[in-house]
């Protein structure tokens, strides 16, 4: 049926159709309808099991607990959660558990401007928990993608036996689309789930799942491995490899706009709606998979446009990747303090093309005391 | 892991004894507690099919590797919410928590409180041996008083984290206190707590000779459990509240409404909640099935609190005429410039 439907329970809804049964998670702007969606459902749904949890940092550790013990599980936050969480993040990715964060981006750093959307959290996303590990990263830019995203998202998840990451922000979380999801979830393949949950395993075979580097096989099987660089490479590259793999069955983008324009703009999430009307003399190009970066679609598609212009709300965290990626130069047009309108992407743009600096001018102090927007209410 | 080859000790096949001699200390007290366990899960007839044990980090986390169970060895003070969520996916599995004081009561102190208000139905073995053992001898949460240790060379000045009022805080956990001396006594503990459907936390002290025992004026582990033999003694059965060195079992109180109350219970004189739950997960709270606020003035004090309602109502007269006041003027007797009188006269409001 078609229905108006908000972004943040799309992204709920996606999850149940991907096979979800459990979420943990604490209140926190602007995520909090999932969680309250999910409660809500919980309520007449007991078999969903449903955790408000103390803090980010037990949701976090909750669902890893309800993937071990076979639920495909996932959590939604926003940016001062999502930094709690990293820890635990990093934990999933050593002991290989599939389970899906959803990051509903305001602006940053602390508590900052917690209506306001931003996109401050794709660096967060890829380094922000200890040590080396390769991340998988959707972000949808409507409320019909969300859920398509978070769908994949779970299925990534489970072939790369990784937590994966569904980026959002406060407008595409409080978007509201008339779109029929149940026509859609008709059409999405699940991936079940392949290890066995605990207490299931092959009997006099226990496992042992450990943040630790452990031997998992071999003549040392379930003895630490805390020294022996060998079996962390082991560990690492077989991990490694297998995200890449996985990721490269994602790579999803959008490639769009006046595509034989001779400017390249990139951007990706709410940003990408709002510079929509400047289609007539832009090239777009839209990363739905942010990590890992899709570079040989970047590279092939860079090649056709003498300017590349990346439009972020944030100081220029995707572009660079991209600049890396591409090897090329990129101007950034950030979009800071939630400010995301047409006037400041059209203004940006014209700043950049034009030789300008990528650092909006900054406007002096007011002399009089403006009265505080209600929407800045946090 | 081959058939145990011998039946008196079936607890053995409950350890994965090719990894012997484990990680710990000549005379850690860690190794007395996984022995004990393996015998109450052998005693009990659970095994690798019906039970998970989730461990933390230090020393005692080190135990779920040297057990024949799926288990789970989590980040440093994430045992409980991992092992809640394990507890909530699979009611029908045992879930067991292995971690030591640091991480229980410290590093994970805040999921403890929240497990506990959940009455998440999980079994805590609490290896309490007063110190950060792993990291060669901090002060922990349950370091005693005046403890010297690496980090508190001068000795340990706070008061030490009470878990028995921690766990008793909620009506329905059970609490056990034992020591690695009392093996019997342990036993008895691990099994109730195991059994008692609801949280429960056995609080094992336990002896680290080397980073802390050594350095409190004790030769050896032997001197340690010795010390505990003579200082710790049983409660009596029906005691409802263990006094420091005493050993016991404390069940749930299951007595009436009263009991079910830690004192923050819900106060009958609130308005009714609407009976069907909320359906509309994403209206704001004002749309459905909210309920008026109470009046600030219309709680009333226990009859029996003469004083306490004689202050809340000054308070509140006061807060009355406050409101009357322009803010430059509630400022200045917020600061205490001029008193409440001298405002109320000098904006020319009525008393």
């Amino acid at each position: 049926m078609r229905k108006l439907t908000q972004g943040n329970e799309a992204v709920f809804r996606g999850a149940l159709a991907a096979g979800a049964s459990y979420y943990a998670g604490y209140p926190i702007s602007p995520s909090t309808e999932i969680l309250n969606v999910a409660s809500g459902y919980t309520a007449e749904h007991p078999e969903f099991r449903f955790l408000q949890a103390e803090d980010e940092i037990a949701s976090a550790n909750a669902i890893i607990g309800a993937s071990l013990a076979g639920a495909k599980s996932f959590t939604a936050t926003s940016g001062p959660g999502f930094s709690l969480m990293q820890e635990a993040v990093g934990y999933a990715q050593k002991i290989g558990v599939p389970c899906v964060f959803v990051d509903v981006q305001r602006v940053g750093p602390a508590t900052g401007m917690p209506t306001m959307p931003g996109q401050g959290d794709i660096m967060q996303a890829r380094y922000g928990s200890t040590g080396d590990y390769t991340p998988i990263a959707f972000y949808p830019n409507g409320v019909e993608e969300a859920f398509r995203v978070t769908v994949d998202a779970f299925n990534a998840a489970e072939e790369s036996r990784s937590p994966v990451v569904v980026f959002s922000d406060t407008f595409v979380a409080h978007l509201n689309e008339v779109v029929d999801l149940d026509d859609v979830a008709a059409s999405v393949s699940v991936v079940p789930r392949e290890a066995p949950p605990l207490g299931k395993h092959e009997k006099g075979k226990p496992r042992f799942f450990a943040g630790v580097l452990m031997y998992e096989s071999g003549p040392n099987a379930g003895e630490p491995a805390t020294a022996d660089a060998d079996e962390y490479l082991r560990q690492y590259y077989d991990a490694k490899h297998r995200h890449t793999e996985v990721a490269n069955r994602y790579a999803h983008y959008e490639h769009g706009w006046n595509v034989d324009a001779s400017v390249l703009v990139i951007c990706y999430g709410i940003v990408s709606r709002v510079a929509s009307p400047l289609s007539t003399d832009y090239a777009l190009f839209r990363p739905i998979r942010i990590h890992p970066i899709l570079g040989d679609e970047l590279r092939a598609i860079a090649e056709r446009y003498e300017q590349i212009v990346c439009i972020e709300a944030n100081d220029g965290q995707y572009a660079d990747m991209v600049e890396l990626a591409i090897r090329r130069e990129v101007m950034r047009v950030p979009l800071l303090g939630g400010r995301i309108s047409l006037e400041a992407v059209r203004d940006g743009l014209q700043r950049v093309l034009n030789g300008g600096p990528s650092e909006p001018p900054v406007p002096e102090q007011p002399t009089e005391r403006v009265a505080p927007s209600p929407l800045g209410i946090g | 892991m081959p058939e145990a080859p011998m039946a008196e000790l079936g607890y053995k096949r409950n350890i994965k004894t090719d990894l012997l001699p484990t990680i710990w200390c000549p005379g850690c007290g860690i190794g007395t507690i996984m022995i004990q366990l393996a015998m109450v899960l052998d005693e009990m007839g659970l095994d690798e099919t019906n039970t998970i044990i989730i461990t933390g980090i230090g020393c005692t986390g080190r135990m779920g590797s040297y057990l024949n169970f799926e288990s789970v060895y989590t980040l440093h003070g994430r045992t409980l919410p991992v092992a809640e969520a394990i507890k909530t996916v699979r009611p029908e599995m045992h879930v067991i928590v292995v971690a030591g004081d640091g991480d229980t009561a410290s590093i994970g102190g805040n999921h403890l409180l929240h497990s506990i208000r959940r009455n998440a139905p999980v079994t805590v073995l609490c290896n309490n041996n007063e110190i950060y053992g792993l990291t060669g001898g901090q002060t922990g949460p349950t370091t005693p008083t005046g403890t010297k240790t690496l980090s508190s060379p001068a000795g340990n000045p706070n008061t030490p984290v009470n878990l028995q009022a921690i766990v008793r805080s909620s009506p329905h956990s059970l609490y056990a206190k034992t020591t690695v001396y009392h093996q019997l006594h342990m036993r008895n503990a691990m099994r109730e707590a195991i059994e008692h459907d609801g949280f429960s936390l056995v609080d094992i002290t336990s002896q680290c000779i080397e980073n802390n025992g050594r350095r409190i004026g004790f030769a050896s582990a032997t001197e340690m459990l010795n010390f505990y033999r003579k200082t710790y003694k049983r409660a009596s059965q029906d005691a409802d509240h263990l006094e420091p060195f005493q050993l016991g079992i404390l069940h749930p109180l299951q007595t009436d409404a009263a009991a079910a109350s830690n004192g923050n219970g819900r106060s009958p004189e609130l308005p009714p909640q609407p009976a069907a739950p909320l359906t509309s997960a994403t209206d704001s709270p004002g749309e459905a099935g909210a309920t008026e606020p109470p009046s600030p003035g219309g709680a009333t004090e226990p009859a029996s609190d003469d004083e306490k309602a004689q202050r809340r109502a000054e308070s509140q007269r006061k807060a009355a005429l406050m409101a009357q006041l322009p803010s430059e003027l509630k400022l200045r007797v917020a600061k205490r410039e001029i008193t409440l009188d001298d405002a109320l006269h000098e904006s020319g409001a009525e008393q």
